[in-house]
């Protein structure tokens, strides 16, 4: 029962984490119809932020979190503006997007590699080490933080969508842009700022997996296939989705690797996405495409 | 027409991405208060030229007046300003929020966010249905509630000019005379309507002036009981019914 627990709760605290790097990719699928195959490098972009911030200045990256968000951010917009704003018209606008999307992840990839190098990062503040012992229970600080950190993310990120007038915008562009363009919201905005928000989420996921993983910048070629496999199950465009889609994957994988061994447990993700496209293609929580 | 139109639009040409043109010389005239009909064939460009109207398409030649203004090539979120809202076929409502959050995005535009509630309350006055089903996902009501709320959405605004695609699509007949009752309403408060009828008959003998568009251009404008009347058009355009009425 205790190995059992055990499990659970680094499956929940890793699952929490993931439900936050993915909810910035199946927000903007959702707004834009961006299959953003760059979104993991931004990840990596966040914590390498963090990871300077907390080698030069001893900065805590749950403290460095609030910055790697907002120049994400930054880089999301102007990235958005350069690069897609032209084209958000376009028909084959999706398609284009895993290309575009894809050349971004390469020459970021190439840029982070040729300024950091490829070598084996991790911040390392005192409880990256630290547990808490609640009877035979051992639940690391780290992982601990990063999964409340994360939930409490969302949390904020959903009573926006839910309540703020962008947040209206945001959800009604979601589910009929041009019902939302005859109602008064400007699209172009929307998107840029939806765009701006989802690569921001990266970055704040990135301080946090900074001191859970380890991490280099050719590191996003694993996660963007876990990322796909966590928003296709919860359904692509579906925050709710995203999260419920992330802790269920973690906790399996988590007792796949438990019973299996670790090598194991990304398989977890993988087998799901093609039983999930087999048997329930649209996802948990998608909406059928008809 | 004796008074000044209170939207004009005349020469328009416009079409899809960078496809042909499908409004091709299209022009309409609407007095404040009056209720147009836009008819025409399958294909003629009557959504077309609502949605250049609304600025969903930008038209290619042409201009749009409102009051005497142009306001062609301005977006739909500048045209809104205009107090001109499009309620487009299909009704386009958001499926998965509230027959509430539905209506509290139809109060998007206004610059003051404090008087919606107000608002909202004074549309569900009108459409007594939606405030029993404020609560409700938009996707679960009927098809006559749901042109109710696309309607109420866009009244929210208190807009002006009200364009109406197809508003009797896919309803049954007596909800389609309820919905007819709920235009002349509309009309007696004021409102200038121009609605998009694939039922011609039905549309002109609820309309004051009517526009006969085909292929693109507008072949005929003048009082709806006229065009009804019109040996031609009716032949043309208003089928065996028109014969026979």
């Amino acid at each position: 029962m205790m190995e059992f627990l055990q499990i659970l709760i680094f499956g929940l605290a890793l699952g929490g984490v993931y439900a936050l790097m993915a909810s910035g990719l199946t927000l903007v699928f959702g707004v834009m119809k961006i299959i953003n195959l760059a979104h993991p490098i931004f990840i990596i972009a966040g914590a390498y932020i963090s990871y300077w911030l907390f080698k030069l200045f001893g900065l805590d990256p749950i403290l460095s979190l609030p910055i790697a968000f907002v120049s994400m951010f930054c880089i999301g917009v102007a990235l958005y503006k350069l690069v897609f704003q032209r084209e958000a018209g376009n028909p084959k606008f999706i398609e284009m997007t895993v290309l575009l999307t894809f050349a971004i992840a390469l020459s970021v990839d190439g840029f982070l590699g040729f300024l950091f190098s490829n070598t084996h990062r991790v911040t390392s503040p005192s409880y990256s080490t630290d547990a808490y012992i609640i009877g035979e229970l051992f639940v690391p600080k780290g992982q601990f933080y990063a999964g409340t950190i994360s939930i409490v993310l969302i949390m904020i990120l959903w009573l926006f969508l839910r309540f703020s007038k962008i947040g209206y915008a945001i959800r009604a562009t979601t589910q009929n842009r041009d019902a939302a363009q005859l109602l008064g919201v400007n699209v172009a905005y929307v998107s840029t700022i939806t765009f701006g928000i989802g690569i921001a989420l990266a970055g704040a996921s990135g301080a946090l997996i900074s001191f859970i993983f380890s991490f280099f910048p050719a590191k996003h070629w694993e996660w963007i296939a876990i990322l796909m496999s966590l928003i296709v199950l919860g359904g692509m465009g579906s925050l709710l989705g995203a999260v419920v889609g992330s802790i269920l994957l973690a906790v399996i994988a988590a007792f796949v690797g438990d019973v299996f061994g670790p090598t194991w447990s990304t398989m977890t993700f993988f087998l799901s996405l093609f039983v999930i496209l087999l048997v329930r293609p649209q996802g948990l929580f998608g909406e059928k495409i008809e | 027409m004796t008074n000044p139109p209170i939207l004009e639009a005349k020469g328009i040409k416009a079409g899809y991405d960078r496809g042909p043109d499908i409004l091709d010389g299209a022009n309409l005239t609407v007095s404040p208060g009056q209720i147009l009909c836009i008819i025409g064939p399958n294909g003629a460009g009557k959504s077309t030229l609502l949605k250049t109207i609304a600025g969903l398409i930008k038209a290619r030649e042409g201009t749009i007046l409102r009051d005497g203004r142009p306001i062609e090539g301005l977006r739909p979120d500048q045209v809104i300003k205009h107090g001109i809202c499009l309620v487009p076929q299909e009704r386009a409502l958001f499926p998965t929020m509230t027959v509430r959050e539905n209506l509290r995005m139809g109060g998007y535009a206004l610059e003051n966010q404090n008087i919606i509630d107000e608002r909202i309350e004074d549309v569900m006055a009108t459409f007594p249905v939606l405030k029993d089903r404020s609560g409700q996902l938009a996707r679960s009501l009927s098809g006559g509630e749901q042109q109710m709320l696309a309607m109420g959405r866009c009244l929210v605004l208190k807009p002006e000019i009200v364009m109406l695609d197809e508003p009797s699509l896919g309803l049954a007949p007596k909800i389609v005379r309820q919905m007819f009752e709920i235009i002349h309403m509309l009309r007696d408060r004021g409102l200038t309507i121009i609605t998009v009828e694939q039922n011609a008959v039905m549309g002109l003998e609820n309309a004051d002036w009517g526009c006969v568009l085909d292929l693109g251009k507008t072949l005929f404008e003048g009082p709806a009981d006229k065009i009804i009347q019109d040996d031609r058009i009716r032949e043309l355009y208003l089928g065996k019914r028109a014969k026979s009425a």
